[in-house]
């Protein structure tokens, strides 16, 4: 398979920028109707053009905050920084914050953007499991409470901004004019998860982060009332943590429970 | 690989292509189509509303898997993770067929995203029907192969395209996927009469046909999914079923979406040739000139 291996590297390089596909144009057939070059140009176009909407498609807020000159460079340029090694282009622009960190430091919301935009878009499609409700708890006596835990669903992930990035991305989102960007006086935590069949977001304190992040690890209810203690005195700190659990109940984000 | 013709496969009708912007009107009106295509990677996902959704129509109409990203022509080894979660799609939604492209997407883990053209050689269909018969090994059932709208040819190819394909259905024993727009924008990009074309592919073999609309750009068609299929697309349709039959025929519609209705309305139009074709004494069938009225 000597021969079609070497035209296929040939044709890719080409596709891509590569030296080594400068001279594949030989082996393609030129004809009077359409010349050999405007015949690849058509692959050419198409590869960056695909690539480009399937990239506006992922971040539509982030295409609007840049506006749609700025995002073409961007998105070009991404292409050639990273050749997409996916079967579905739906995950090609997962390294896009990464990319804006590097080529837009001056504008550090848009990475921020780019962030926000992904993790909600993970949430979509994420890992179907089973919603445990306040009533699936209350067949468990109180005083097994501390020594129980909980599986979350796997849509869940924080995301934390720096500059008035979800504002604009729910201005965006209602077709309202966004304000400026401008940086919060302290980093914002939000949480994503997916309720049903519909990603959601709010912001958290940083104190639910915690709590949520040790129950995420396998800490039992008993071990995130401790942790809060840290904070404030044994009682407040067990009111605390189970509200934290009816609300994480509530919004649908714990999938099973299991006593030690 | 217990050896199967496509006699066992069924005879579905009229379908389209699943997608997003009709979920709700499918589930909710149950329109008249018989069955639906789905594009696979868009549900070798781990879960939410795609997969939701495809339950759901499942339940009610027959589905077939198309996918874009098997790279069947490709020289380096197959994806393996990508033939286990088709397969596992597979065991999901329980599709009547599974097809993909005779072409190659990329090399080397990546992915152009593009269906891309092999040349015709007696070297890459021996290559391409090996790789055929372990995709067939692996899902345990016959894959139908579908002819690509291309761009540019190679100087190398020794035979024309259908018989390239001929060749490595008849090696691999594998069913094809006849795109009819395909063959009219190929054979109008590359000088050949698409009716030869037609004339060439073994009749027994083609258990689907799809039909779509493209760009002309006047030296060339782009094969864009955007548009109603034109007439003389309708006018090849009509030639290929009254030479191979009663064959499940669907419109696929990707870009510039119209209501699924539209698309419901544009299927009537192949339910229409396809009687005319094949039951001409049942009911008359209105001129080629209206068939687009309305929507051109």
């Amino acid at each position: 398979m000597n021969h079609l291996a070497q035209l296929q590297a040939d044709f890719q390089a080409y596709l891509l920028d590569d030296a080594q596909g400068t001279s594949f144009i030989e082996a393609v057939v030129d004809d009077k109707k359409v010349g050999a070059k405007k015949r690849l140009s058509i692959y050419h176009n198409a590869y960056r053009l695909r690539i480009i909407e399937a990239l506006a498609t992922a971040y539509p807020k982030l295409n609007a905050l840049l506006g749609d000159v700025l995002f073409d460079n961007i998105a070009r340029e991404y292409i050639s920084a990273y050749p997409s090694t996916y079967r579905n282009l739906r995950w090609y622009g997962n390294q896009m914050r990464e990319h804006l960190l590097t080529t837009l430091p001056q504008h550090p919301i848009a990475a921020e953007m780019a962030d926000f935009e992904w993790t909600l878009s993970l949430a979509f499609d994420a890992e179907d499991v089973p919603e445990l409700t306040l009533q699936d708890l209350a067949t468990i006596p109180p005083e097994n409470w501390a020594d129980l835990s909980f599986t979350f669903q796997p849509a869940i992930k924080i995301v934390r901004t720096r500059w008035n990035t979800i504002p604009i991305w729910q201005a965006l989102e209602a077709d309202e004019t966004p304000t400026k960007p401008a940086q919060e006086s302290t980093y914002q935590s939000w949480l994503i998860w997916r309720k049903k069949f519909n990603s959601q977001f709010r912001l958290v304190t940083e104190m639910e982060v915690i709590a949520l992040n040790m129950a995420m690890a396998g800490a039992t209810f008993g071990e995130v009332c401790e942790s809060l203690e840290c904070e404030m005195d044994e009682e407040e700190a067990m009111t605390t943590a189970a509200q934290y659990l009816a609300t994480w109940l509530q919004e649908g984000m714990i999938s099973a429970v299991k006593q030690k | 690989m217990k050896k199967q013709s496509n006699i066992d496969l069924p005879y579905l009708g009229f379908g389209l292509g699943l997608r997003t912007e009709h979920y709700h009107p499918i589930i909710e009106t149950k329109p008249k189509v018989d069955w639906f295509e789905v594009l696979s990677e868009n549900y070798m996902v781990p879960g939410g509303k795609p997969l939701h959704f495809l339950d759901k129509v499942r339940a009610d109409y027959p589905v077939v898997m198309h996918g874009v990203s098997l790279s069947i022509g490709s020289t380096t080894p197959f994806d393996q993770a990508y033939l286990r979660d088709l397969k596992k799609l597979a065991d999901r939604i329980q599709p009547a067929w599974i097809s993909d492209h005779l072409c190659w997407t990329g090399v080397h883990g990546q992915n152009m995203h593009d269906l891309l053209p092999l040349p015709y050689t007696e070297e890459t269909a021996k290559h391409v029907a090996e790789r055929v018969k372990i995709v067939q090994d692996y899902l345990g059932r016959q894959i139908l192969l579908e002819n690509v709208s291309s761009y540019a040819s190679y100087v190398d190819s020794t035979m024309s395209e259908w018989e390239f394909i001929s060749l490595i259905a008849e090696k691999a024993d594998c069913l094809l996927l006849l795109d009819v727009n395909n063959i009219y924008v190929s054979s109008y990009n590359h000088n050949f009469d698409a009716k030869t074309f037609i004339d060439g592919v073994p009749a027994k073999r083609v258990q689907q046909i799809h039909l779509a609309g493209h760009q002309n750009n006047g030296d060339y068609i782009i094969d864009t999914h955007d548009a109603p299929v034109i007439d003389p697309v309708w006018d090849l349709y009509e030639y290929t079923i009254a030479k191979l039959g009663a064959v499940s025929t669907m419109i696929e519609r990707d870009d510039n979406m119209p209501e699924l209705d539209v698309l419901v309305e544009e299927l009537e139009i192949a339910r229409k040739i396809a009687q005319k074709v094949h039951a001409p004494n049942i009911t008359p069938v209105e001129p080629i000139s209206m068939r687009v009225a309305g929507h051109a």
